[in-house]
């Protein structure tokens, strides 16, 4: 069952008009702990302390701040950062259609999927969208304005399915070069070694394999220690790396253990 | 040393071991303010605070708690949370390799590099230049913080690239929400590809730029032009402080310093 | 808008807007100020490696606006290195590195005329290489006042022990530097520290010194900043240019300069401008490459 509809829109390009509603597309299990004060366990509760006064400073007392100097701040009032909040309208403009190849999925933030609004026609026009979109293999390049923000996105069909993902701004990725990799020549033999090995080790995704089982063992050994059993302290084992004159050696034995 | 990580362990694939750091890929968009005491302009910080004694509590007297029943909570500390997956938590172990064109982007969650520790440079671009040629992925586990993370190794652009999955559990079905009906005419459908068509271009984002951020940019160069900025006061306290020796040590040489 | 491309240690920097005026009446160009951080770069980049560079761009020149980076700008090529800073929010800050000439002629491109650092180093922002006494003189009184404190605080500060290098502010007064260059080292013990010395020549030369920031209070006195020991705090970098009238340069003094009375009797005597910076550094090299490696401990702590 999805989600329910967080927002209703309507995709929009040349002549073609498609009403639909957003849902989320992921939902998180997460065991939640709370930070205690050692002595007498008592929760604790995260506050916004005054450097100064060491005290704390309840929300109608706060303000504000960009930092434009050294300890000199410009102040911004909440009519203010509304004003640059973008108007709100329903529009999912589709602004171009890229290759669906061309999109580097290190630029895909959040998924949606859309649920075609029915006011249009019984969801024709949604349908021969996700047809014309799957027979030319493009995404649609959109932008739009939700909750007082401004997202750029991709919308792409799969299966019966519109979804949009919203993207990530091109100044937000950090490039490759950034990390200053150094170049290391490798030889023919590491190389096809390498790729023969990794050709083994090849097998279909299949997601439904993986499970959270942290989680599971994080729970029982909550539930342990609230029985008051003891539990035994392992430490993480480090890897010893793979030198740089072994690596042929250590890629051959990995090729002859996987066959 | 160019950036620092957010985790340092081993990357493996069979007996391939790799010494590796967790780096971000991704910078936050937003313009970040900080939050000041509105009568004096004091920066604030984010401290946890005890609401029964009503003081701040230091780092070293706060610990992390489950709560089983209300109020009743089970203590952890951080090398039983170590110990939950152990191996995991030290080691991104790749136990098959993917062709990422079956996975469906719903997975996708968040991006990092990873990038090679002293001594791993070779065994590292090994990795991703064996990964580029037979254009394949790696799947793996592991451990971060208290969480553990289905993760996909890519080569991208000469680096090795680490995006967490969420597990299929998580991943919501969409089959409620698909089209009941709709066949369209097969005039409708051209008039709408060909109309598609038209509209196709090279994938540049940098063509699209945050248009919040842009406005929030220019409110704050209007602001700091009109009105001079804010100043938080410096602390004054009272004459004299200090360590008691250091006030007499000093005094102390004071009395042998050269009048001027 | 004009563009020059030039090549640097392989790397490919595009300079744009060399004829623009960045001092106008002294008749300073962008190309001036790139060509002064070019020549003085063997000395400047010891005291800028490794610490999160604040920004003071003018793009506009020293007469009109400027504006205040300490966020590595996202555009910056590739080679640019960067660190992370925790923020008191929790996020992480990226932060630009100015490792090298390219790094240095790049940001220079971008009209950041001075070039501030904080006191510690990128890779433990908690832990300051070098304590310091900003001495700031009041409106009416200027750098020989600032030279005779300077001279007692450096007199003190041996006294107990510690050797200290002054440098000029490029503007008024003063900065006198305490090395310390050891990782026990922390802002709580500096600030500790540099708070006791104020208050105790406050209180020996009251009509000339003071420690507290309060404007009325200054008049001719020097007050002693001591809060600028702080990790959020940042000082200009030693070699750095002023944004003032004339390109004045924060340049390292030998302590017999401020000895001596016919150098204090001219006050413009001890303003560096860029063409003697690069004179001087030419004939005695780096001043304040102690200031990067002697070792000291704050003693009664």
């Amino acid at each position: 069952m999805a989600g329910a509809t967080i927002w209703k829109g309507s995709i929009h390009f040349g002549d073609t008009d498609v009403p639909v509603k957003l849902h989320t597309a992921v939902k998180e299990e997460r065991i939640q702990f709370h930070f205690l004060h050692r002595r007498d366990q008592v929760r604790l509760r995260q506050q916004m302390i005054c450097a100064y006064e060491k005290e704390p400073v309840p929300a109608e007392q706060q303000s504000k701040g960009f930092e434009v100097e050294d300890g000199k701040y410009v102040i911004v009032d909440p009519a203010e950062l509304d004003q640059t909040a973008p108007e709100s309208s329903r529009m999912i403009e589709v602004h171009e259609f890229v290759k669906t190849g061309q999109i580097d999925p290190i630029f895909l933030d959040r998924l949606y999927y859309l649920e075609p609004d029915m006011q249009d026609n019984q969801g024709k026009e949604y349908s021969a969208l996700v047809k014309a979109l799957k027979e030319l293999d493009v995404a649609g390049i959109c932008t739009w304005n939700m909750r007082k923000r401004s997202y750029f996105g991709a919308l792409q069909a799969r299966e019966k399915m519109l979804r949009l993902n919203t993207l990530r701004y091109a100044d937000q990725v950090i490039a490759v070069g950034s990390l200053d990799l150094q170049d290391v020549p490798l030889s023919e033999k590491e190389l096809k070694i390498g790729s023969e090995l990794i050709e083994k080790m090849a097998a279909p995704f299949e997601p439904g394999k993986f499970g959270n089982e942290h989680q599971k063992k994080l729970q029982e050994m909550i539930e342990k220690k609230a029985r008051g059993e003891k539990i035994a302290i392992l430490v993480p084992r480090r890897l010893k790396p793979t030198e740089s004159d072994q690596l042929l050696q250590v890629l051959e034995a990995s090729l002859k253990k996987a066959a | 040393m160019a950036v620092q990580g957010i985790w340092s362990g081993t990357i493996s694939f069979s007996l391939v071991a790799i010494p590796v750091r967790l780096v971000k890929a991704i910078e936050p968009g937003r313009i970040s303010f900080r939050l000041l005491h509105s009568k004096d302009y004091s920066p604030l910080a984010r401290r946890m605070f005890c609401p029964e004694e009503e003081t701040m509590v230091p780092r070293d007297e706060i610990i992390r708690g489950y709560e089983i029943v209300p109020n009743q909570y089970v203590l952890m500390t951080d090398e039983e949370l170590e110990s939950v997956s152990p191996e995991r938590s030290r080691t991104i172990e790749i136990v098959d390799f993917i062709d990422m064109k079956e996975v469906d982007p719903v997975y996708y969650d968040h991006p990092y590099y990873l990038v090679p520790s002293k001594g791993g440079e070779k065994a590292y671009r090994l990795l991703v230049e064996v990964m580029r040629r037979t254009n394949k992925a790696g799947l793996a586990k592991f451990v971060l913080a208290e969480r553990e993370y289905l993760v996909a190794v890519t080569s991208r652009d000469g680096a090795l690239a680490l995006t967490t999955l969420h597990y299929s559990e998580e991943i919501l079905a969409d089959e409620d929400l698909s089209p009941k009906k709709g066949k369209t005419a097969a005039e409708e459908q051209n008039r709408m590809k060909k109309s598609i068509e038209r509209m196709i271009e090279n994938f540049d984002p940098g063509k699209y730029a945050d248009k919040r951020r842009k406005k929030l940019t220019d409110l704050l160069a209007t602001k700091a032009k009109e009105k001079a900025p804010v100043e938080a006061p410096v602390v004054e306290q009272e004459e004299g402080a200090g360590p008691a020796d250091l006030v007499a040590a000093l005094e102390e040489s004071m009395r042998k310093v050269k009048p001027r | 808008m004009s563009r020059t491309f030039v090549e640097m240690a392989g790397r490919r920097l595009s300079l744009s807007n060399l004829e623009k005026d960045l001092y106008a009446s002294y008749g300073f160009t962008k190309a001036h100020v790139l060509e002064y951080y070019r020549r003085i770069a063997p000395l400047i980049l010891p005291h800028l490696k490794d610490r999160a560079l604040t920004f003071k761009r003018y793009p506009e020149g020293v007469e009109k606006d400027f504006f205040f980076e300490k966020r590595c700008p996202s555009h910056r090529p590739a080679w640019v290195k960067t660190a992370e800073i925790p923020q008191d929010d929790g996020e992480q800050m990226t932060v630009c590195l100015v490792n090298d000439l390219e790094t240095l002629i790049w940001a220079e491109n971008l009209a950041s005329v001075e070039l501030h650092v904080p006191l510690a180093r990128a890779s433990s922002p908690e832990t300051p290489d070098s304590m310091v006494f900003d001495l700031d003189p009041g409106d009416q009184a200027g750098i020989p006042e600032c030279a005779r404190v300077a001279l007692i605080l450096r007199d003190l500060l041996s006294r107990t022990g510690l050797a200290s290098y002054v440098k000029t502010s490029g503007k008024k007064g003063l900065h006198v530097y305490v090395p310390l260059n050891r990782k026990e080292t922390t802002f709580e013990d500096t600030k500790t520290f540099s708070k006791a010395v104020a208050g105790i020549m406050q209180k020996h030369y009251p009509d000339r010194v003071t420690a507290r920031m309060a404007k009325k209070e200054r008049d001719a006195k020097i007050f002693i900043n001591w809060s600028q020991n702080d990790a959020s705090k940042t000082m200009v970098c030693v070699y750095s240019l002023r944004a003032r009238e004339k390109p004045i340069v924060s340049f390292p003094l030998e302590w017999r300069e401020l000895e001596n009375p016919a150098e204090l009797g001219d006050p413009e005597r001890l303003q560096v401008t860029h063409s003697e910076a690069l004179n001087r550094a030419e004939e005695k090299g780096d001043l304040f490459r102690e200031v990067l490696v002697k070792e000291q401990k704050l003693p009664h702590l």
